[in-house]
């Protein structure tokens, strides 16, 4: 079985953000960037098939700019065969990257399941892992916290509300989106390090792949910060006083409850 | 004649017995594939070596069994010569060393016969001590039993040789005043009815029995824990010069290296082998091992006679090339665990009589199973990522790095580019809000002080003391580098620092990356103000007896146990009381070795053991000087509810307060 | 007036009050709204869709929609969305609605965005915002095409709740080819436990060593339930023994970020805040004046969790 794993290459959620002049996007001065989360979720299912039956296959993609190649390097730590880098800016939006993505695993021509994160940490769209399937004409499970493998058919437990579990049944080829808890992405060991940085990565164009800029159809504008955090306040009174003045303040202030 | 054919039979079939077994010995050193840097300083070396060896110091830091130890070990050597002239006696028929004239002759014989009275007492004493009164960390065994046996056995057939001899036809008259013991002896064996021959006789079969004894002793050596006899010399001369240790590095850009850590026991080095054959397994280093006394399955004395075996369990496969074959150091038997429960207090190798380097073998297998086989604690894994993208083990932003300073004016080095010290602030300091405060009173000594001093501020990248402890080697390597290019691009010369942690591997470990820096620890610094009158604190009361804790990074890393002492008694009404674990018996906080960052699940809570102690001593202050120690002290209080009545505090927090 | 449909989420016959807000607050716009419900036997939902302001309802209804499936609904909404062509579809950013959206968008090769937590009617067209960067900052989504319909997924409570206006409610049966449908709903477990994992709820209460013991936890699940939210725990009670590791909160534990954390009894030592301190709103509630804590709450009362605890549940009780 080939499996591919989409990647994307996000700003690290201990970053400070701040806005670029113009508000079309974030400084990137000084951005650590790491594997967005989820997807490093998706790199271990694949790694433990792979694991599980050495015939398996696990290819890295990703989309962006050139930065983007050590996300896959690190993929490729962990133990992926191969890494396939398609080049593209990176201000391209869902629409966009999915036809890209889609449009590289299809120029392979060999793919069972392709597994990614149900969303980037950084713009939490949640909309790639549904797009490229269609594109592929792939079937497709979301939020999967649980995969079970048989022949040609997968049986996912998917996340709903409130605890509740979906589980749902769909046979190869398929999308699979991964979940946090789905398993415990493992630390890349130093030989594998060593080993990545002579694996492979293919470069493709956006030619290669058959998109072109007029194939994104949506800009994300208008950066703005969040109205800054007032600093706390210890509430005074009795305890009646307290939790009425704390209760309104979460209601009417901070709109948590 | 007869003799001397067969005491030469004898003698080849014995030595050459030993002789192999010796050499397989050498021969499993030699098959080791770590690496050891041999000393150069030979000559201060040996003058030490034979000043450690003869004057038996390090045993006698436990003052009873110590004497116990260095009466045998004095007869030992003193025996050996009579031992010698008993064998040349019986090769060159009528040899003995008489040739060396009265009195030293008779000097000899004197002294040879008072350490055989001496040997047979301490002998008896320390069966009595393992039959009666056997510490817990001693341990039955077998092969302690049988050497004591065979010793006593041995001055046994000693006296009788020499007693019946004096009744025999050769005995030389004024022999008979200076062997005294075995004079009185004969005394004794005269009520035998014997003839002069026989008795003559009888003393020639105890020479014999003396002589087989110690040739047996000597094929048993290689094979028993007496094997110390002939590597505790040597470990001596090789113990680490300097109470500062540096670990060893690994060369990342060296291709043909696969082999990260210790994995098999090979992979470990020849040092480490001579460190196996030196234990006696006394049990010292067990005694005042953090995590065996809170219930952790490592014991350092167990650990050292577990590669032991393990290495001899893998002799046959090593010897005949079968590399593949050769078992992994971390088994059923001694779990990842054993590995992991370490704090790296370093407790044990000061305690070793025969400077055995535990830590640098756990260090070393947790190497492998870090950077090989990605086999660590879970949480552990969060610590890695953050110092990869973030530099610090918390997950906190580099940006964040200075908001410690918040309200108080710190220079910052792009401006301030030319600074006496340079403030080494720490994550610690940076992130954890109780640490804060502790830098925050080190800045405000400093600027009442009117020391010239700037922070790295966002540049500051964590020192990777925790990475390299927990075993990742490359990740360390990565920090160390980091730092040390910033630290050089502005020409920093001086360096001080509130946390022990960066200290030690800033001042110890940093000059192997090209970082090479006057460090000092704030304690030291803060001497040198008061001393040189830059701040005068007054004296507070804490209302009782304070006391201090040591920190391990601080104490048996680099020898500071003063200077937070003298700054202590200087800032306190009360007197300075000491744990009773103090200095370099002190017992680590727990947080040492990265266990900082793991769950501690196993036996007891060592960070709990150590506030009682600190409770027991009735101070209400215990003062401490290291991030870590502060951090489980003051958890320790608030897990025993002992808030009310102790609190823990960092020097200089206390120094600055009582500073205008 | 522009024609906007609305995916009515429903699930066991019981529609999503986030999707009836947002037919509410379209009609109160003036816009003509469709609703579209899919599922089996659901037919009985139309009168409260009329009333909550649908102007049209497109059932689908279908044995083989019963259950949830993506494959199966994503079939049924783009037959529906194809037959009415409408210049929005809206859904709620449900479990269900930002799974089942992006099919339909990329079918259509209509532009689309998701999770939008401000929008506004501009005449006929909608500016949305939404967050980025685990909500560090804002952006307004631009759509770049004229194509239609956009399709936009609103989180829940962004636009106002209720609204009388009701809709004229002619329905429409659609019938939908689903003979090919691959995927096979295999049914629900409910999670091994009523509440949601302190990872991914939204609110979470945490409880420290001052809690004295497993069962006082009991005062924090009972607020934990009236707010759906998850109870943590710090290391100590956790070492205590009063609660179980996988609740744990901090360093050596999960690592939450709710828009709502409640600190109770918990002093706030670095290894618990590294676990929790980029939730959006922090309250603390401790004895101690002093705790660090205190240093990250937005909200700080100083009393015995036993005494406001209890007092905030009831509090809460009151609006909800």
């Amino acid at each position: 079985m080939n499996i591919y794993v989409c990647i994307k290459q996000v700003p690290d959620t201990a970053t400070k953000i701040k806005i670029n002049s113009d508000r079309t996007w974030i400084d990137t001065n000084g951005i650590k960037w790491i594997v967005s989360p989820y997807d490093e979720f998706a790199i271990e299912e694949a790694l433990k098939l792979k694991e599980s039956d050495p015939s398996n296959t696990v290819t890295v993609i990703s989309a962006g700019p050139e930065r983007v190649k050590e996300a896959i390097r690190t993929g490729l730590a962990m133990g992926a065969d191969k890494g396939i880098h398609i080049e593209l800016s990176e201000m391209a939006d869902t629409a966009l990257t999915a036809k890209a993505l889609a449009g590289a695993i299809k120029k392979q021509n060999d793919a069972s399941l392709v597994l990614m994160g149900k969303e980037a940490a950084d713009d939490g769209l949640a909309q790639v892992p549904q797009f490229v399937s269609r594109l592929l004409g792939f079937s497709c499970v979301t939020v999967a916290l649980e995969i079970t493998y048989a022949a040609d058919v997968l049986t996912v437990k998917r996340e709903v509300e409130g605890g509740t579990i979906e589980k749902i049944q769909t046979p190869l080829p398929a999308v699979i989106a991964a979940q946090k808890g789905l398993n415990e992405p493992r630390y890349a060991s130093l030989p594998n390090i060593m080993k990545a940085k002579k694996k492979e990565i293919e470069m493709l164009t956006m030619a290669d792949v058959g998109v072109t800029d007029s194939d994104q159809m949506v800009r994300l504008v208008g950066f703005d910060l969040p109205p800054t955090k007032q600093p706390g306040r210890k509430i005074d009174g009795d305890v009646a006083t307290q939790v009425q003045e704390l209760v309104k303040a979460l209601k009417d202030e901070a709109k948590v409850v | 004649m007869i003799q001397q054919i067969a005491f030469v039979i004898v003698a080849l079939i014995a030595f050459g017995l030993a002789f192999f077994r010796v050499k397989d010995l050498l021969k499993l050193m030699k098959s080791h594939n770590g690496r050891y840097s041999f000393p150069t300083d030979i000559i201060p070396r040996l003058t030490r070596t034979l000043l450690d060896v003869f004057s038996q110091r390090a045993v006698l830091k436990k003052p009873i069994i110590g004497t116990i130890h260095a009466t045998i070990f004095w007869g030992f050597i003193i025996i050996s010569f009579g031992t010698l002239e008993q064998f040349l006696g019986t090769l060159v028929p009528g040899f003995n060393f008489g040739f060396l004239g009265n009195p030293i002759y008779l000097i000899f014989l004197f002294t040879h016969d008072l350490f055989t009275l001496l040997v047979l007492i301490a002998v008896g004493a320390a069966v009595f001590r393992r039959a009666f009164a056997a510490p817990k960390y001693l341990g039955r065994s077998s092969d302690a039993n049988l050497i004591l046996f065979f010793t006593g056995l041995l001055m046994v057939s000693i006296f009788l040789m020499h007693g019946f001899l004096i009744l025999g036809t050769q005995f030389h008259y004024s022999h008979r005043e200076a062997l005294f013991a075995s004079f009185e002896i004969s005394k004794f064996l005269s009520n035998l009815d014997f003839s002069g021959s026989e008795f003559e006789a009888l003393g020639i079969s105890f020479k014999w029995v003396h002589m087989i004894l110690v040739l047996g002793f000597a094929v048993y050596i290689p094979g028993s824990k007496h094997l110390h006899v002939l590597a505790a010399g040597p470990n001596t001369f090789l113990k680490p010069a300097k109470t500062e240790k540096p670990m060893t590095s690994i060369d990342f850009e060296d291709e043909s290296v696969e082999q990260y850590g210790a994995g098999k026991i090979t992979d470990l080095s020849w040092k480490d082998a001579l460190d196996y054959y030196s234990c006696t397994e006394c049990g010292r280093c067990q005694e005042v091992c953090p995590a065996w006394n809170s219930e952790k399955p490592l014991s350092p004395k167990k650990l050292i006679v577990a590669l032991k075996e393990n290495l001899y369990a893998n002799k046959s496969v090593i010897f005949s090339g079968k590399t593949d074959e050769i078992t992994h150091v971390v088994d059923e038997v001694n779990t990842e665990d054993v590995f992991w429960a370490c704090t790296s207090c370093r407790a044990c190798e000061v305690a070793c009589p025969v400077f055995i380097q535990h830590t640098d073998k756990i260090y070393d297998v947790r190497r492998n199973l870090v950077m090989m086989e990605a086999r660590f604690p879970l949480e552990v894994q969060t610590v890695f990522k953050n110092m990869e993208t973030n530099g610090s083990p918390w997950a906190f932003s580099s940006d964040e790095r200075i908001n410690w300073a918040d309200g108080i004016d710190i220079p910052l080095i792009s401006s301030e580019p030319d600074p006496d010290y340079l403030f080494w602030i720490g994550c610690a300091g940076a992130f954890d809000d109780r640490n804060k405060k502790v830098v925050r009173s080190f800045a405000q000594i400093l600027k009442k002080a009117n020391v010239k001093f700037a922070v790295l501020g966002t540049e500051e990248t964590c020192t990777g003391d925790a990475a390299r402890r927990i075993g990742n080697e490359y990740l360390y390597q990565i920090l160390a580098k980091t730092n040390v290019e910033t630290l050089n691009r502005y020409a920093i010369k001086k360096i001080v620092t509130t946390c022990p942690h960066c200290f030690n591997t800033i001042k110890n470990e940093y000059p192997e990356f090209g970082g090479n820096y006057e460090v000092l620890h704030h304690t030291q610094l803060i001497g040198d103000l008061i001393s040189t009158g830059k701040i005068k604190p007054r004296k507070t009361d804490f209302g009782g007896t304070v006391t201090y804790h040591d920190s391990c990074y601080l104490g048996r890393w680099n020898g500071i146990y003063d200077e937070p002492r003298n700054l202590l008694a200087a800032v306190s009404v009360g007197p300075v009381v000491e744990m009773e674990q103090n200095r370099e018996k002190s017992m680590c906080c727990g947080a040492g070795g990265g266990r900082m960052w793991m769950e501690e699940t196993l036996g007891s809570r060592i960070n709990i053991n150590r506030t009682e102690q600190a409770k027991d001593t009735g101070a209400s202050l215990v003062a401490s000087a290291c991030p870590f120690c502060i951090t489980m002290v003051g958890d320790g209080i608030k897990a025993k509810d002992y808030s009310n009545s102790l609190v823990v505090k960092d020097i200089a927090e206390l120094i600055n307060d009582a500073t205008n | 007036m522009a024609n906007v449909s609305v995916f009515a989420e429903q699930r066991d016959g019981k529609l999503k009050s986030a999707s009836t807000d947002i037919i509410s607050w379209a009609k109160s716009n003036g816009h003509t709204v469709s609703a579209v419900v899919i599922g089996k036997g659901i037919k009985s939902l139309e009168g409260e869709l009329k009333s909550c302001g649908a102007d049209k309802i497109q059932f689908v209804d279908d044995s083989t929609l019963e259950v949830y499936t993506p494959q199966a609904y994503s079939e049924a909404l783009i037959s529906v969305v194809k037959n009415t062509n409408p210049d929005y579809l809206l859904a709620a950013h449900t479990p269900m609605g930002r799974d089942l959206v992006p099919y339909v968008a990329m079918e259509m090769e209509s532009s689309s965005t998701s999770d939008c937590t401000s929008v506004e009617w501009n005449g006929d067209s909608l500016k949305c915002r939404r967050p980025v960067f685990s909500g560090k900052a804002t952006a307004e989504v631009e759509f770049i095409g004229n194509d239609k319909p956009k399709f936009i997924t609103i989180r829940a409570n962004t636009v106002p709740a209720g609204g009388d206006r009701p809709g004229e409610g002619v329905t429409t049966d659609h019938s939908v080819d689903l003979s090919n449908v691959t995927q096979k709903a295999l049914g629900m477990e409910k999670g091994s436990s009523a509440r949601p994992d302190v990872t991914e709820a939204a609110i979470v209460i945490s409880g420290g060593r001052s809690l004295k013991s497993a069962e006082n936890f009991k005062i924090l699940e009972k607020l934990a339930d009236l707010l759906g939210a998850a109870v943590g725990a710090s290391r100590a009670a956790v070492d205590a023994g009063f609660r179980p590791h996988r609740d744990q909160v901090g360093q050596t534990g999960k690592v939450v970020s709710p828009s709502l954390y409640i600190a109770c009894g918990i002093s706030g030592a670095i290894q618990h805040l590294a676990g929790m301190r980029t939730s959006k709103c922090i309250v603390a509630i401790n004895t101690d004046p002093e705790a660090p804590i205190f240093q990250v709450a937005d909200y700080g009362i100083v009393g015995d969790l036993f005494e406001v605890v209890p007092a905030l549940t009831e509090e809460i009780k009151k609006i909800r």
